[in-house]
């Protein structure tokens, strides 16, 4: 049982949270023993059980903790087995979290949600999933920056050193589209069956936009379409071009993901044309971080993207003129890979109504 | 810092290097893991992007220092935060 937080009132104990640095910044749902224990029954698991271990802190990551964490994040019930299943993934060890948490990068887990229930839930997909204004993607995406703060112990400057961060760090989470595109569903790639729920959470810089007009009468769209693409993954402040390791995460836009289907190509394909463009004459990196040039000629071609699985095409957005490329960290033991992890639904206990109103 | 701590408790002596502005994230990783007396020595920063000869002015100043904690002959940077813990 965690420890309780004496307060007077709940302005009290939002003040106190503050104070304690248990807060991204912004205000909290107080997570009272009725709010947390109405979390984790949602989970349909006991409060006491350990998903693991969470860095650089090495604090045990229990069921009760992540439910305190979703409260105070705004969570509902129906969020928690996002949250549990985004938590579990960051835990796999190869998506190296403690030195996410501890780099000066300004690096930020991006959590891509596949399957039925996402869209069930209010895991918006289209317009500005990203941003304000859908609250399952800001509450499960805040829940888990939360456990990376409470749990992992992540505290800006002490622990957290990211040199400026960026707002995606406050939450990142969104579905794919999976209606609106021509592809099937992203994580089929990784194993998945069609409408199968799954998170699969990247370590990511900032979003970068990506403007391209569509010109149905020029057969070079295409092409053209993956140019740009590969103009802004090898672009000259990105860690990609210097340490040339971890997953880029391209969000398409429906319209954008036509052009390329209707040249026939699928994810893989896009992510092997991606794999050949993005890449550089070494002179280049010499000109502008030498440190990071390599050996070898500078006449070289340098590949920036490891290979096609380090390419993660979703479809995302609404259709229009842009789409956006998430460059990587491209550190980290294992390189700064994406992860998966299986939702598991349908375990909820029967939630007691007395509770509902905790 | 992580690297002094697995090192350490292989047993072996270790001192680690700490830039200035990393000196806080050193002390919670430390104590996180069990070991809040790992030996450290505080280092100016920046250190990386340094000249060359900036590098091997730091390294002449602070070589005999290291050897100095690493024998035991002198206490670390960090020593108060050891006796306090």
């Amino acid at each position: 049982m965690s420890e309780l937080l004496d307060a007077r009132d709940e302005a009290d104990a939002l003040a106190r949270l503050h104070e304690l640095g248990c807060t991204d910044g912004l205000p909290v749902v107080i997570p009272t023993p009725d709010r947390v224990e109405r979390m984790v029954l949602a989970t349909g698991l006991d409060g006491d059980v350990v998903l693991g271990e969470m860095g650089p802190l090495g604090a045990a990551v229990t069921i009760e903790k992540v439910a305190a964490n979703a409260v105070m994040a705004g969570c509902e019930a129906d969020h928690m087995p996002f949250v549990v299943a985004v938590v579990q993934a960051v835990l796999q060890p190869e998506f190296d979290l403690s030195e996410v948490q501890s780099t000066t990068h300004s690096i930020a887990p991006l959590i891509i949600v596949n399957g039925a229930l996402g869209p069930i839930t209010g895991i918006a997909s289209g317009f500005g999933a990203l941003g304000p204004g859908h609250r399952a993607n800001a509450s499960i995406g805040r829940a888990l920056r939360l456990c990376m703060i409470n749990i992992g112990g992540a505290r800006p400057g002490v622990s957290d050193m990211a040199l400026l961060g960026h707002p995606g760090k406050f939450a990142m989470c969104l579905a794919e589209a999976e209606a609106a595109s021509p592809f099937p569903p992203m994580s089929t790639r990784w194993g998945a069956a069609p409408g199968a729920d799954m998170v699969t959470v990247v370590g990511v810089e900032a979003p970068h936009s990506v403007m391209f007009v569509n010109d149905a009468d020029d057969p070079d769209s295409p092409d053209r379409l993956l140019r740009v693409l590969a103009g802004v993954i090898t672009n000259s402040g990105s860690n990609n071009l210097y340490l040339r390791s971890g997953a880029v995460v391209i969000a398409l836009n429906p319209e954008h993901a036509r052009v390329l289907a209707d040249a026939g190509w699928d994810r893989e394909r896009i992510a092997q044309q991606l794999v050949g463009l993005c890449s550089v004459k070494r002179w280049m990196i010499r000109s502008f971080n030498p440190a990071f040039v390599g050996a070898g000629d500078d006449d070289d071609d340098v590949a920036v993207l490891r290979s096609p699985d380090h390419v993660v095409v979703i479809v995302a957005g609404a259709e229009g003129l842009y789409s956006a490329v998430f460059p990587s960290w491209s550190a980290g033991g294992h390189g700064n890979i994406a992860v998966h992890q299986a939702v598991v639904t349908g375990q909820a206990c029967e939630i007691p109504s007395v509770l509902m109103t905790g | 810092m992580r690297d002094g701590i697995e090192l350490a408790q292989r047993g072996l002596a270790v001192v680690a290097l700490v830039t200035e502005p990393f000196w806080p994230q050193g002390d919670l990783i430390a104590l996180s893991n069990g070991m809040p007396d790992v030996p450290r020595v505080r280092l100016p920063h920046p250190v990386a992007g340094t000249s060359s000869e900036a590098m091997s002015v730091l390294a002449d100043e602070i070589a005999p220092r290291l050897v100095a904690v690493l024998r035991g002959d002198t206490t670390p940077d960090n020593a108060s935060v050891g006796a306090a813990s």
